[in-house]
């Protein structure tokens, strides 16, 4: 580093909590929530382009689904963080994962996670979403091996699963 | 002859369990709940990271180049320039991974020595402790640059006189097809018809940009982990740094996106170079921009059509000239251009056709293989040019395809005879039903139809002399397991694999656990390129399941005391067909093999067939294994005042051979579907002497979600291909004729063609304009 | 990656202002355009001041004559109030096209005004509706039209002690239409080649206040007055509605650049305004009917 830059540094403690675990990190100003997250070992937060044109990276910030390039990691401090694997696994799927697998929603997978954590954000806000609100709400999100119909489709039936879970709970 | 006339035709297949099902895909699960492991999420003890310096000037002498203060930069540890490398000097770019056949010489600089020749030249290699050091000691790097005279248009390259940038003539590649009398089939035509067309740059755009590892194992093996299409790239990595082919291992993580964009040699010589000269573990992660420069986008063609036709929509007589910007170094340009030539009639039977094909040099970016490798661009000039003459005869344009379609049993543009099934007709008949009623025209919008079909190639060039190998093997539970060093770019490849062994050896597909793309441990396939990958390693595959089988039933026919063909197996057992009560476990035909020293597995190398090249001077010979056919059909409505375009319909039907996955053959339809609409209408690689003006996401636009219109696909089986069970290869097939049928589409509800791509709205207008000047 | 900065984080507003005041700093929000300039760049050394802490700058208020709308709302807020789609329809369609949902989520209405791109969509449809903004420092506050503050190609009023607080604006009537258009080269998350928001109030059938606001065809945002002049006064015919959307492509002063050319920005211009106007001509004065 130059000597500019050395004194520049100012690190800060910055604490997460990561899928529900409490994460501590000492971080500079610039560095974003996804490289952290990274570093942490989240590494199915996938970086596509570190400048929010195209939602790999996206999870969710206290419930609301964010780039985590475009958020810094000082910014996130003291929040929650959930990424797809929070939201669910082989054991205990969530109905949109369990929808992705059924659907062929996954190709090369690479946008999966970003896609999902944007779908859930979708559901959490929309809970019956018309195919115009699933292409709005994904429109940050690029897919190129997909067409996106099957993600489309599959969150519809995501959606159906969890209005029927709402309902016999 | 294998002449097949109708949808009834081969049903041998219809017995199948698995095969042709929409199934689960294998590596569906690990890629929904985010475990799927990436080159880029690899980490190792010590790693160090890369980053690239690329050049920011497209053709200059590069008079000096300073790597001292990068050098001094705490925590770098090592910079290389091409004066550090190897005397070799290059990186063999030509069609990788094959065994046999000759290949042309078409090396790059593994970094520029001397002189830059397009903008993003990859100039020195930065190995950190972070990459946060790397990129400050890229920007410690001082170059001193002398600009030279660049061309940036291939028609310039090939005048006289231009500056030599390529050869001795900058002629990357060219080819000739004579055939027929084309004088007589003109002067037999009662109409002359002919159009220039044009395409753009074409950016892959995968999600994942370059990501590699690697290090130097205790074995003092150089071991490599990357993102490839290709794991026989070991060969090449070892050459260009004068290792033994044995001391390079390279393996091929999940890739998130390929397209052709990773087919030739990426990153992986860099990172092999790094790696030495740290003796550190190495990484590399190309930030989206620099990913721009790091693989070659579509080749930019122009495409002029002379037809003579007969009054009745016959064409009489072809002369087809096509020209492509290969950019600053060859790489698959003399392929991709040989592609094009052979593709350049489309799925027509032409009898009097001449070809000149060239690929200039020119100092823009080097293109090199996507999707559909120079077939998609010849077939959107073939099938406008259908739509032109029918205009012109005031015919129905599919009367007018019917009146010229190849079929099986007919030469091909190179002589070739077509021997599986031809269904251009009825995957066009059928996605034009699906298009449905046309939605009335408003005061401000038009709607248009369109179609087209196309013929792409599946399997690689013959004289390639491919094959691929398998390994398939039964364990002591009755479990099985796939060898194979396949890549899987995300089409599911090894999944297919799984589904073809499941499907032979009676065991459900998700007790298959598919080993894949390890060019050391795991038999050699090929590249998942030229849509062969299920093609070829399906057939290897399919050979090594079926010796097993055969070897296990035998042995289970000594124990009943019956026949092999009175045996079948199914869920884990084989059984006695006419008296299924009597069955064994397949885990204890297991054992009794073991105990009789029958082999439980088998490698088996399946091979393409071949053929030694084509006549220079006609061009004819035999060129593919064989090829794919269908349709693309497309509803569009058309803002005749602000000349948007908006995709309402896009239907793709499509004479698959045999599905082995349903649901990933529709998947691949489908996501073609939006890929295709995006070269048509907004997807443009813009370069400004040979400065890439579009070098991220923001600037090169690929659908949206809100880009998406109704999707369909349409599945044919003729069961007539090449592949496992009839399969044909689709990847690329099923992409050849969207933008085709979008821009037919634009032309039917505009009343006017637009020979240029991308259709932007702006072109539009332009055209809406001309037309109102010239009534 | 992001090169090194330094940034501040205040906890109130008078602390961001005296910040602001003392320290040569940009204030930070929603960081994304701010972010990937800086990335862009790559160079170190910039030093900002995060907004994230400074609650009162987030919420809106309706009343009757007045919407007041906090500086760091978000484009998401502006689509999850349930009162917007009266209070500025042109702002809730802008909202739906803004980018995607991850991005609506963090970019701020105050961070599109100030960074002062001739493409921020916020801006066409809140200078369509006479917007007035307050402009803090630590000396004190100050109002200014948003039309005032726009002064050329990423260049605004704003002085570097000042933050930008809030936006206001009065809601218009039921006689009044108020709509935005944005064209780009795909439909979803992508820069604005040509972007139009007009607002036209109709009172016994004549056009008693028109606005006519255009984006990405100008060094800045701005309102084509001399078109907006042109309907004031009578009914929206065919001919004062062609007479204005001619005077509006007339008064753009688009470049050429890879997103379309001069000439087709003009040509766009002048449909969507002829459009625009005329569909707010059928639903302003269908309120009377």
């Amino acid at each position: 580093m130059t000597d500019k830059e050395t004194q520049m540094v100012t690190e800060k403690r910055v604490d997460i909590q990561v899928n529900g675990q409490a994460c501590e990190i000492t971080v500079p100003a610039w560095r974003t929530l996804l490289e952290v997250l990274r570093e942490l070992g989240h590494k199915e937060v996938k970086c596509g382009c570190e400048k929010g044109d195209c939602g790999a990276c996206a999870v969710l910030l206290d419930g609301k689904v964010v780039d985590s390039c475009l958020t810094l990691a000082w910014n996130a401090a003291g929040r929650s963080v959930t990424t797809v694997q929070g939201l669910g696994g082989p054991d205990n799927a969530h109905p949109l994962q369990t929808a992705f697998i059924e659907h062929g929603s996954a190709q090369c997978g690479y946008c999966t996670p970003g896609m999902i954590m944007a779908a859930k954000a979708l559901l959490d806000d929309i809970p019956e979403p018309s195919l115009k609100d699933i292409k709005r709400g994904l429109s940050g999100n690029l897919c190129r091996c997909t067409g996106y119909t099957r993600i489309f489709s599959a969150i519809q039936a995501a959606a159906e699963t969890l209005r029927e879970q709402e309902t016999t709970s | 002859m294998n002449r097949i006339e109708s949808p009834a035709a081969g049903t041998a297949n219809l017995q199948l369990r698995q095969v042709g099902k929409p199934l689960v895909r294998t590596d569906s699960p690990t890629k929904v709940y985010g475990t799927a492991v990436y080159a880029g999420d690899l980490t190792m003890p010590g790693m160090l990271c890369a980053a690239v310096l690329h050049s920011d000037r497209a053709s200059a002498l590069l008079r000096h180049v300073d790597t001292s203060r990068a050098e001094a930069l705490a925590g770098v540890h090592c910079v290389l320039t091409a004066a550090d490398l190897p005397p070799s000097q290059g990186v063999m770019t030509d069609m990788p991974g094959q065994t046999g056949g000759l290949t042309k010489n078409t090396k790059q600089p593994i970094l520029a020595k001397d002189r830059v020749r397009f903008c993003g030249e990859p100039i020195a290699l930065v190995a950190a402790e972070n990459a946060a050091i790397a990129e400050q000691a890229l920007r410690l790097i001082d170059i001193e640059y002398e600009d030279l005279d660049g061309i940036y248009d291939p028609f310039d390259a090939l005048a006289p006189g231009a500056p030599i940038i390529f050869g001795d003539d900058n002629v990357v590649a060219s080819y000739k097809v004579r055939k027929g009398d084309i004088e007589k089939g003109f002067a037999e035509a009662d109409f002359i018809v002919e159009n220039t067309f044009t395409t753009q740059y074409q950016e892959q755009a995968f999600l994942e940009p370059e990501a590699a590892l690697a290090w130097v194992d205790e074995h003092e093996v150089l071991n490599i982990r990357s993102s490839t299409q290709v794991v026989e790239h070991y060969r090449a990595v070892a050459d260009a740094i004068g290792l033994p082919h044995n001391r390079v291992r390279l393996r091929a993580e999940f890739v998130g996106g390929g397209f052709g964009g990773k087919e030739v040699m990426t990153i992986e010589v860099w990172l092999a170079l790094l790696a030495l000269a740290s003796r550190r573990p190495v990484q590399l992660v190309q930030p989206r921009e620099r990913s721009f420069l790091s693989h070659g986008p579509r080749h930019p063609f122009t495409m002029t059509h002379r037809t003579g036709v007969s009054g009745d929509g016959k064409i009489t007589a072809l002369q087809i000239k096509l020209t492509s910007d290969a950019g600053a170094y060859a790489k698959l340009s003399p392929y991709i251009l040989l592609y094009a030539t052979v593709g350049a009639t489309g799925p027509y039977r032409v009898d009097n056709l001449h070809i000149d094909s060239v690929s200039a040099a020119t100092n823009n970016l080097p293109a090199c293989a996507f999707r559909g490798f120079g077939t998609m661009q010849a077939n959107l000039a073939c099938e406008g040019q259908m739509e032109e003459i029918a205009k012109l005869l005031g015919l129905d344009s599919m009367e007018v395809r019917r009146r010229n379609f190849i079929h099986t049993g007919d030469a091909n543009v190179t002589g070739q005879i077509i021997r599986s099934a031809v269904w251009s007709d009825q995957c066009a008949t059928q996605a034009l039903a699906a298009l449905g009623e046309r939605p009335t025209d408003t005061q401000t919008t038009r709607i248009g139809h369109g179609v087209a079909c196309y013929q792409q190639s599946y399997g690689r060039i013959r004289w390639m002399k491919d094959s691929s190998e398998a390994w398939v093997g039964v364990e002591m539970d009755g479990t099985v397991i796939v060898r194979s060093a396949v890549t899987d770019i995300g089409a599911g490849q090894s999944s297919a694999l799984a589904q073809i062994t499941g499907e032979i050896l009676g065991v459900p597909m998700d007790q298959v656990v598919v080993y894949f793309g390890d060019g050391a441990v795991t038999p050699l396939a090929g590249t998942s390129t030229a849509s062969r990958a299920l093609y070829m390693s399906g057939n290897a595959t399919k050979m090594a399941a079926s010796q097993v089988r055969k070897n296990l039933l035998g042995c289970v026919a000594g124990y009943f005391g019956v026949k092999i063909e009175q045996l079948d197996m199914c869920d884990s057992q084989v059984f006695i067909i006419d008296d299924p009560q009597r069955s064994i476990a397949l885990k204890d035909c297991v054992k009794l093999c073991a105990a009789e020293g029958v082999h439980r597995h088998n490698l088996a190398i399946f091979r393409a067939p071949t053929s030694e090249g084509i006549d220079p001077e006609t061009g004819q010979g035999e060129v593919f294994p064989d090829f794919t056919y269908g349709a693309h059909a497309a509803q569009v409505a058309v803002d005749i005042e602000t000349g948007e375009v908006k995709v309402l319909k896009s239907i793709g039907a499509h004479d698959v051979g045999q599905a082995i996955n349903l649901r990933a053959v529709e998947g691949q339809v489908e996501g073609s579907a939006l890929m295709g609409q995006g070269f048509a209408l907004c997807e443009e690689l813009i370069l400004k002497q040979g400065r890439l003006q579009t070098g991220s996401l923001s600037e090169y636009l690929i659908p949206t979600s809100e880009d998406v219109p109704e999707i369909k696909a349409i599945v044919l089986e003729s069961r007539s291909g090449l592949g496992p069970f009839g399969a044909k290869g689709i990847g690329e097939p099923v992409y050849a004729p969207v933008a085709a049928s979008i821009a037919n589409a634009v032309a039917d509800a505009i009343g006017v063609h637009i020979f240029e791509l991308p259709i932007t709205p702006e072109k539009v207008i332009k055209a809406l304009r001309e037309k109102e000047s010239t009534k | 990656m992001l090169p090194p900065f330094e940034l501040l984080e205040p906890h109130s507003l008078d602390q961001a202002l005296k910040m602001l005041a003392t320290s040569e700093s940009v204030p930070l929000a929603g960081g994304t355009n701010l972010l990937p300039d800086l990335r862009a760049r790559g160079e170190a050394g910039g030093r900002f001041i995060s907004l994230a802490a400074l609650d009162q700058l987030h919420g809106i208020e309706h009343s009757d004559s007045r919407v007041l709308m906090g500086a760091r709302t978000t484009l998401s807020d502006i689509l999850h109030d349930p009162l917007m789609p009266t209070a500025a329809p042109s702002l809730v369609s802008m909202a739906k096209v803004f980018a995607g949902s991850m991005v609506r989520n963090a970019a701020t209405v105050a961070g599109n005004i100030c960074y002062g791109s001739p493409s921020a969509d916020v801006v066409p449809p809140l200078l369509s509706l006479d917007a007035e903004l307050t402009l803090a420092s630590a000396a004190g506050e100050r109002t200014l039209s948003l039309n005032d503050f726009l002064l050329d190609y990423k260049k605004t009023a704003r002085r570097p002690d000042e933050l930008l607080i809030s936006v206001a604006w009065a809601p218009p009537t039921t006689a009044t239409a108020n709509l935005f258009y944005k064209l780009g080269r795909r439909r979803g998350d992508a820069i604005t080649v040509v972007g139009v928001a007009v607002t036209i109030t109709i009172e016994n059938g004549n056009c008693t206040k028109a606005r006519i606001a255009l984006g990405s065809v100008a060094p800045t945002v701005f309102r084509a007055q001399e078109a907006e002049e042109a309907l004031v006064g009578g009914p929206l015919t065919a001919t004062t509605i062609g007479t204005a959307a001619q005077a509006a492509a007339q008064a753009s002063r688009p470049i050429d650049d890879i997103r379309a050319s001069a000439d087709y920005r003009r040509h766009a211009v002048h449909m969507l305004v002829r459009r625009l106007l005329t569909e707010a001509w059928q639903t302003a004065g269908s309120q009377h009917d």
